[in-house]
């Protein structure tokens, strides 16, 4: 039964500073609140800073989690309010139909695979062998592309991104014909970080962009596939959580 | 998007509140195991309204198949597994399914003393329910609901609904419309939480994004309901064409001063049942 959790973080503690500069740091508190097997379970997590003196963590685990050591280091403990709330999620699978509606967000990791990388990095040197038999995973870099990349890949998660509502042009101002309409989702959010791993002194690079739209179900199945095992590659690192909300003023 | 076709314009709707202590749609349960759709069904509610006009269960339903159904959820409610057994009251092993030469049921063997059954209902739960069609028809069913020929039921007979049923008078437009202005009937417990969280994530209170299905003959989901018989030995089902949508509907509570503040994006929203 998954559960998806929200924990308010204070962004002045400095513990708290800590888990907002790194992924890293945010990737071993969430995995510290699963009890059993923290290394066994796909733990998905995403942090939504709408706010940013309030940030928000959110967190989808299979298994129930305790948030207290998050809240402890990096909350407010003694202050009034949620410190953080944990919602059974299996509700909102059940109300997964076809054609229906729903607001939602994503943060991912576009990528595209490459066997023929250009540039002189040290990785790019390495042989099939040393990555494990698969060729080079290159980050989606520029906003277009970022879209892009969500865009084609929608109809295999089990959703469609309608076309924005538009208001018909003035009389006698017609627009091209070869327009093609935008889809209903935009980019809020895009950033890197640079992720240095024990032992390593080459920092890995992450790639990332929040989306933002509408969604109508197409397949309920591969929906509830994709939005508990997460979308696209990093998602260690606060990608590939697909959280659903009402479409509100729609 | 999907546009509405406005296919039952000019015909009275009857608006029902569907809501009660429990409820139970089963749409494809047998057997020990009985679901409930997490919303009435066109079989449950045609029943209701069968039962009301005071049809008994082999009569001909034709005139009732030509309704058209819409669901508002106002109230999601919560599940509740019903834990059941089943044994025989002189203390005998049960019957399995084969039969002996005499066509009578052999016992189980290792003896067998109780069967396990589930049976599912939502409990807490507030739909409104929008039904249109011919005017006569309509008129004598919202008549007939006042003064029920037979007991009325959420979905199975032990699931008695609490009053109001029928919320007054008969509509005019289309059932999307006569959905999304019909004020919402969530339970007081409810609205009081839904105004204390709006005030707490700061989002407005006035109006409540509520989750909608109707007919639709170019809806893109399929729901297999549609009674042809409701006679004990000879039930039959159809399927018809839906559609799910989002209403916003009034809730009565004050719109905040600033009346262009969109509501962040919140994924517990859902997660309220």
């Amino acid at each position: 039964m998954p559960f998806l959790s929200r924990i308010r973080i204070n962004p002045l503690r400095a513990a708290s500073q800590k888990l907002l500069a790194n992924p890293r740091a945010i990737h071993g508190a969430v995995q510290g609140g699963i009890a059993d097997r923290p290394t066994d379970e796909r733990v998905l997590w995403r942090l939504d800073s709408d706010n940013p003196h309030r940030p928000m963590l959110f967190v989808l685990s299979p298994s129930r989690p305790d948030w207290t050591h998050i809240v402890e280091q990096a909350g407010w403990p003694d202050a009034d309010g949620e410190h953080s709330a944990i919602a059974d999620y299996t509700p909102l699978l059940a109300q997964l139909a076809i054609g229906k509606e729903f607001a939602f967000r994503l943060t991912a990791s576009p990528v595209q695979n490459s066997s023929k990388p250009t540039g002189d990095s040290e990785h790019r040197k390495k042989t099939p062998k040393e990555l494990h038999q698969r060729s080079y995973r290159l980050p989606q870099r520029t906003a277009a592309h970022q879209l892009d990349w969500l865009l084609q890949r929608t109809t295999r998660w089990g959703f469609d991104i309608p076309h924005a509502r538009t208001d018909p042009a003035a009389p006698g101002l017609a627009l091209p014909e070869q327009l093609t309409p935008a889809h209903d989702v935009r980019i809020i959010d895009r950033s890197r970080h640079n992720i240095t791993k024990p032992g390593s002194k080459t920092a890995a690079t992450l790639t990332t962009a929040t989306f933002e739209g509408f969604m109508r179900v197409t397949d309920p199945r591969l929906l509830e596939t994709a939005m508990l095992n997460g979308i696209g590659p990093s998602k260690a690192y606060g990608c590939g959580l697909l959280t659903l909300a009402p479409p509100a003023g729609r | 998007m999907t546009t509405y076709h406005p296919t039952s314009g000019g015909e009275p709707v009857l608006v029902l509140r569907l809501a009660g202590v429990l409820q139970s749609w089963g749409d494809r349960s047998a057997f020990n195991r009985r679901e409930t759709r997490p919303e009435p069904t066109k079989s449950g509610v045609i029943g209701l309204l069968a039962a009301a006009a005071g049809l008994p269960r082999e009569a001909d339903l034709t005139d009732l198949l030509g309704l058209r159904l819409g669901i508002r959820v106002d109230q999601a409610g919560t599940l509740l597994r019903d834990y059941h057994t089943v044994s025989d009251y002189r203390g005998r092993p049960l019957p399995q399914t084969g039969v002996s030469a005499k066509g009578v049921q052999k016992l189980t063997s290792p003896a067998k003393d109780t069967h396990v059954t589930h049976r599912f209902y939502l409990q807490d739960a507030v739909f409104l329910a929008a039904i249109s069609g011919p005017r006569p028809l309509i008129e004598g069913l919202a008549d007939a609901v006042l003064r029920p020929a037979f007991p009325l039921a959420l979905g199975r007979r032990s699931c008695v609904p609490s009053q109001p049923i029928a919320l007054g008078g008969l509509r005019e437009g289309t059932l999307l419309d006569v959905l999304a202005t019909e004020p919402w009937q969530a339970g007081e417990a409810h609205r009081d939480a839904y105004w204390r969280t709006a005030k707490r994530t700061n989002t407005r209170a006035d109006h409540v994004d509520l989750s909608a299905t109707i007919d639709d003959d170019n809806g893109d989901d399929v729901a297999h309901d549609v009674p042809l018989s409701f006679a004990p030995r000879e039930r039959r089902f159809t399927s018809r064409r839906i559609r799910h949508t989002w209403l916003s509907v009034p809730t009565g509570f004050p719109a905040p001063d600033d009346a262009t503040a969109a509501p962040a994006h919140d994924p517990f929203a859902l997660l309220g049942w």
